[in-house]
């Protein structure tokens, strides 16, 4: 085909470059169809619409435009150049839009490659310390002298992290095994900690305290009951210096408190043949009843603990109105007995043997 | 019969309720089976006084059995009348291990030694509180059983809780708790109120405290019901730190019920506006008073409803932290300054 528009500069009337200019669109029954095709016409071919049968023709698109009719229809052509511009501006805006796109995406790679960046240097630095943490431990089993060689900057701080890590393992494995936990509150200025009691292999009561670590080392609130002297323990102890001694001794008094509180608890349940005459708040003192069988006669039974820091009594002492009853053999032996053994445990024996009813 | 006892009596029936009366007077167990199945607890006060007072002449009852009814209802209804609460100070070596029958023998002799004629009872109740009933006399006159002190201690702790007592018999009364306890002082603890147990349970901290844990708060179920997917509260997160914060003040779940929080100001007038006022040299007095019927409970909600700005200042916080609700400020430092 010839490309008719006039002054058009490409003679070639077979080659594809001229052809390049025609567009053809296939009709028939008067409605386009096949889009527009670019280059030679494809041979007629049938309409693949269903039903139809009609064959395409196909005409050359763009005929009458590029017939370059200025005088022909003057509305036409102003018309079809405001078109063309309007094509112009749009294809200009959509080429700025994807600049300006370009141009953030391609921030968004930058950031993403340093974040990859940071990420790798985490992971590496992870891997160093748990190297470290292995040589750590090791060292810790088998008590080797630390190998205190130049390090630079970056492994001393690698170490100090480890040992971070070290701590933070070594005070949550306290805890799981009953003992306190601390934690750091009020962006380190202070400190609160939980002491567990259990009894038994039964957890009792938890008792807190929250500390402040700045300027001194002060008791700011706490839940503990008050006939255990804090007061005088934080003294005695030294908590100023000595945290962990303190806190040890705290915790001792509260799980001897809790454990004989709970064997207070136990005697009232299990035991309703013993009555308990006198306890105080602080379970220091316990003043039993006992009935001897067949006898029928009265026995007081006082048990002292005057170590606070102990489940078992420091003096037992016992009252009959037979008085060569605390002085029999099998007394006697109750008496070493109620010493050593918790005391609803021993009261169990001493039910066994007949002692008591 | 004894005119007190009439009285006595007469008062007690009207206090105690009807409904109440029965479980009292059994626990009391003064009256013999019959006696008491031939009450008629329907009948009105003044019949069953009557009919109590025939009992008790019958009986041959005297006031000290009388004072004995009046113990039991009080023991069962600690939270009426007014209650302060005392600190006793710097215990010697031998005051931990201050049993009851000492200390029951030295309280008694210390206070007969101090007044000639006092009328005192000692009972031990279930939960270890040490109950003192004191009927005051003076070298002439026999004890008046009618306006009786009592007395609430727990034996190894340092508090001491008052009811009904006056100005002179105070000094009296400190001295024998101070003898029997083995302390060496005793002050107020600025802390009162009409219900002996909230006031107990405050000192002896047996409510539920909140402090900061590692997982404060609980994991959230897998099908958690949402109540409605529209609505989205824009502040939940603020709210929750606020409610946080007020739990950490006052504690959580029931409080113990105040019903009051006394604020005695002495500080300078500070008000630049006012030239006046700031030219003064004296303090500026001023009480500031909070009333509520859980006071606790007011201070905590306002504090999480955002009332009262988080965190929660000191002021209202000492509250529960140091166990008062009666305050001096004055002007010894910067904030909220000294607080007595």
């Amino acid at each position: 085909m010839v490309c008719e528009r006039k002054q058009c500069a490409s003679g070639d009337r077979t080659g594809t470059t001229a052809l390049s200019r025609v567009t053809f669109t296939g009709q028939h029954c008067g409605y386009p169809v096949g889009g527009v095709v670019t280059q030679q016409p494809p041979k007629s071919k049938t309409c693949k619409r269903s039903g139809c049968l009609h064959r395409i023709k196909y005409v050359q698109k763009n005929k009458e435009k590029d017939s370059g009719n200025m005088e022909g229809a003057p509305a036409k052509g102003v018309l079809s150049h405001l078109s063309l511009l309007e094509v112009k501006a749009r294809s200009r805006k959509t080429q700025l839009q994807q600049q300006s796109r370009v141009m953030e995406l391609k921030a968004k790679v930058e950031a993403l490659k340093t974040q990859r960046e940071q990420l790798k240097a985490q992971i590496q630095t992870h891997q160093d310390l748990q190297k470290l943490r292995l040589a750590m431990d090791k060292q810790c089993a088998d008590e080797e002298e630390e190998n205190m060689e130049e390090e630079s900057e970056n492994s001393k701080l690698l170490r100090l992290m480890a040992r971070h890590t070290q701590l933070k393992d070594l005070l949550h494995a306290h805890h799981l095994i009953g003992g306190y936990d601390i934690i750091k509150t009020r962006k380190g200025k202070g400190a609160c900690v939980s002491i567990a009691t259990a009894y038994e292999d039964v957890f009792l009561d938890t008792f807190n305290l929250e500390i402040d670590l700045k300027p001194t080392v002060k008791i700011s609130r706490h839940n503990i009951p008050p006939f255990i002297p804090l007061n005088n323990l934080a003294e005695q102890n030294n908590m100023q210096t000595d945290l962990r001694v303190f806190l040890d001794t705290l915790s001792k008094h509260l799980n001897a408190f809790a454990g004989r509180k709970q064997q207070l608890k136990l005697v009232k349940e299990k035991h309703k043949s013993v009555e308990v005459m006198e306890s105080n708040v602080l379970c220091s003192l316990l003043v039993l009843l006992f009935t001897v069988p067949r006898e029928k006669t009265a026995v007081l039974c006082t048990l002292d603990y005057t170590d606070h820091t102990r489940c078992l009594p420091t003096r037992v002492h016992l009252e009959s109105e037979d008085k060569q009853l605390p002085d029999s053999p099998q007394w006697k032996k109750n008496c070493t007995l109620l010493m050593e053994t918790p005391v609803h445990k021993a009261l169990i024996t001493m039910k066994k043997m007949g002692s008591i009813a | 019969m004894d005119n007190t006892v009439k009285r006595l009596l007469e008062r007690l029936v009207r206090r105690i309720p009807s409904r109440m009366l029965k479980t009292t007077l059994d626990k009391w167990s003064r009256l013999t089976a019959t006696q008491r199945q031939s009450i008629d607890y329907t009948e009105s006060k003044w019949a069953l006084t009557e009919k109590l007072l025939a009992i008790c002449e019958e009986n041959e009852l005297t006031v000290k059995h009388i004072a004995e009814l009046e113990m039991i209802h009080v023991i069962e209804n600690p939270n009426l009348g007014m209650w302060h609460a005392f600190q006793l100070m710097d215990p010697q070596d031998d005051a931990h291990s201050v049993e009851l029958t000492q200390f029951k023998e030295q309280f008694k002799s210390h206070l007969s030694e101090l007044i000639r004629h006092v009328s005192i009872k000692i009972k031990k109740h279930t939960d270890e509180a040490v109950w003192i009933r004191i009927a005051w006399g003076d070298t002439f006159s026999r004890p008046n059983h009618l306006k009786p002190t009592y007395v609430v201690h727990y034996l190894q702790t340092p508090y001491v809780f008052l009811s009904s007592l006056t100005s002179k018999q105070k000094p009296l009364l400190s001295q024998a708790l101070v003898l029997s306890t083995r302390y060496q002082a005793i002050k107020d603890a600025n802390l009162s109120g009409r219900k002996l147990t909230a006031i107990r349970d405050l000192l002896m901290k047996q409510y539920l405290q909140v402090f900061p844990t590692k997982f404060p708060s609980p994991l959230a179920e897998r099908n958690r019901v949402v109540s409605n997917l529209h609505i989205e509260k824009e502040q939940a997160g603020s709210a929750a730190n606020r409610h946080q914060m007020a739990c950490e003040a006052f504690g959580d779940g029931l409080l113990p019920q105040l019903q009051s929080a006394v604020y005695k100001l002495e500080t300078k007038f500070r008000d630049h506006t006012n030239k006046t006022m700031t030219e003064r040299d004296e303090p500026f007095r001023c009480v500031v008073k909070f009333a509520s019927t859980n006071l606790l409970e007011s201070l905590r909600h306002s504090a999480s409803s955002g009332v009262a700005s988080t965190p929660v200042t000191p002021l209202l916080s000492s509250v529960p932290l140091k166990g008062k609700n009666y305050f001096v400020i004055t002007d010894n430092g910067p904030g909220p300054s000294s607080q007595k």
